[in-house]
């Protein structure tokens, strides 16, 4: 249970609010803003609400799978962890809203926003964990919230970021402090699972099941996205930004935009898709056989 | 794309707009511009250059009794918050309950923390062992509440009376605390402060103008004092205050809860 020590409030205080948070203001530096070359395009600007939706979405799961937790969870140092993440989990919600008001979305249309514009397959996926919540299913719910949403969620935010940093410095150093937390999230989620798989192994073949069905749903998710005419648009006019001469002066480093190896600029929308898809998924396998559960192939959308 | 409800909320926080107030105060960012200052650079909840008191025996044994009290307290703050978020009415709502789940986190693990520095080994037996029957009693109603999603009871139970009733006992406790206690309860009571004053906001615009709302509370304070009352008792006792030593936490109790308007 030491391993529980890393998971503290005090921990999380001084690595957190008092650490890679401090003087930012809604999760980025104070004064900055989104491209006007986003604000400018209706093409674009609906398309950065469309993606700040589902991370909304994604995040209001996230939030109350991680508080619901908190009752089920077996020990006290478990309860304060997921108390971090809650907060964490709410703070993401908060920024990304934020982001969809600096987006134009008004405030009274918000929900209506969120409602129309998430995504089936999305909500689908959160259903499921949430299901395992309302059971009080310990296991099977930080398996699917702390490896399946967590591992989701940091491949999504790192390849969105590395999209984002020449084009939106403001967009990619948000997601730099939700990166961050999702690194503690998954890392709990290993730690704490591991010892509760070995003590019941017999909820191994249902949270087997879980994994591939959240899977299948990840992957529907991804296919609605990328598979979009307005996605390939998306995709062409930040490869023309990047390429401007003023854009190319401002990140002289070549590592600039590189994800897994890639320059994603450098790819067309499905191969966008698979390489996402490809690393979440190999991310599952490795993850879950470290708590000893079978990976489970999805089916493909 | 500026946002008016926004800007420069934190020179003028009270010109904003009353639904924009509310978003505001409601906030992760407003929590976090909040406790910085008051929880930097601590350690166990307390400054760290801080010399402990040598405690006589009697004095520490009677110290973990009432840590242990606190702790279920803390505890069933901790649980009940955390139930509430997924059934509270509105983001802002959800996300000030996330920061209330951390901050009551943050106490329960900072009341462990000082029984062991008070030389309590295993501190989970040791709160099953003394901590008092009535905040077990209040704990288990609460939560009930909070399984039954009853919002506005469970909001009443845990954002007024468990807090309105934490805050009276810690100030008091504050006053003739040790050293380093006093330090951790003076940092809990400034988070203890910004939770009851989200239940009175909560539930007091719609007491005053919903009868059956008022009724229906006042009935549930009815049965929830005497365990409030009971529990600030024991803890007295456990403090080892004498009966003309203990100031009037029960009717400060009463006062804060009855400033929404229940009946008594």
């Amino acid at each position: 249970m030491d391993f529980l020590k890393n998971y503290s409030i005090q921990y999380w205080l001084e690595s957190c609010p008092q650490g890679y948070l401090e003087d930012t203001e809604y999760g980025h530096p104070a004064g900055e803003s989104e491209p006007e070359a986003l604000l400018e395009d209706p093409v674009l600007r609906q398309q950065a609400i469309d993606t700040t939706v589902q991370l909304v979405v994604g995040e209001r799961a996230a939030l109350a799978a991680s508080s619901g937790l908190i009752n089920a969870a077996p020990d006290a140092a478990s309860k304060c962890f997921l108390a971090t993440q809650t907060l964490d989990e709410a703070r993401h919600v908060e920024i990304f809203t934020r982001r969809l008001f600096d987006l134009g979305v008004k405030r009274d249309e918000l929900e209506s926003v969120l409602a129309d514009r998430a995504n089936k397959n999305l909500v689908k996926f959160a259903e499921l964990l949430l299901e395992k919540v309302d059971k009080k299913d310990f296991v099977a719910a930080v398996v699917g919230q702390n490896i399946i949403l967590e591992g989701l969620a940091f491949g999504v935010f790192e390849m969105i970021q590395a999209a984002n940093e020449t084009f939106n410095p403001k967009f990619a150093h948000t997601l730099s402090g939700t990166i961050a937390d999702e690194r503690r999230h998954v890392g709990f989620g290993e730690n704490r699972i591991g010892a509760l798989i070995r003590e019941q192994p017999e909820k191994r073949p249902e949270v087997e099941q879980l994994q591939k069905e959240m899977s299948y749903y990840m992957l529907a998710t991804f296919a609605d996205r990328f598979r979009s005419r307005e996605t390939s648009y998306e995709v062409d006019r930040m490869k023309e930004q990047e390429a401007a001469p003023a854009a190319s002066a401002a990140t002289p480093e070549d590592t600039a935009g590189t994800w897994q190896g890639v320059k994603i600029r450098n790819l067309e929308p499905r191969e966008m898709e698979q390489l996402l898809a490809d690393t979440i998924l190999k991310d599952f396998k490795e993850r879950l056989a470290r708590v000893g559960v079978e990976y489970q192939t999805p089916n493909r959308p | 794309m500026e946002d008016p409800d926004n800007r420069d909320v934190r020179e003028d926080l009270h010109a904003l707009r009353p639904d924009a107030f509310y978003s505001r105060v409601h906030s992760f960012q407003h929590w976090f511009d909040s406790v910085q200052g008051y929880l930097d650079e601590l350690e166990q909840g307390h400054r760290a250059d801080i010399v402990p008191e040598e405690l006589p025996e009697n004095r520490r044994e009677r110290l973990i009794t009432v840590l242990c009290n606190y702790s279920v307290g803390e505890t069933a703050a901790l649980e009940a918050s955390s139930g509430l978020v997924r059934i509270a009415p509105n983001r802002p709502v959800k996300i000030f309950l996330a920061t209330q789940v951390v901050d009551e986190a943050r106490h329960t693990e900072v009341f462990i923390q000082r029984l062991q520095e008070l030389g309590v080994a295993d501190p989970e037996a040791a709160i099953e062992a003394r901590a008092s029957a009535a905040v077990r009693e209040f704990k288990r109603r609460l939560l009930e509440l909070v399984d039954g999603a009853d919002w506005d009871a469970a909001i009443l139970a845990q954002n007024v009376i468990l807090e309105a009733m934490e805050l009276s006992v810690f100030e008091a406790h504050a006053a003739v605390a040790d050293p380093v206690t006093v330090d951790v309860l003076s940092r809990v009571l400034k988070d203890e402060r910004r939770h009851i004053g989200f239940g009175e906001n909560e539930l007091g615009r719609r007491l005053k103008r919903d009868a059956v709302l008022r009724q229906r509370l006042s009935r549930l304070k009815r049965e929830l004092d005497h365990l409030v009352l009971q529990t600030v008792q024991d803890t007295l006792e456990a403090l080892g205050l004498s009966r003309d030593e203990r100031p009037d936490i029960g009717r400060n109790y009463l006062a804060a809860v009855e400033r929404l308007g229940l009946q008594a």
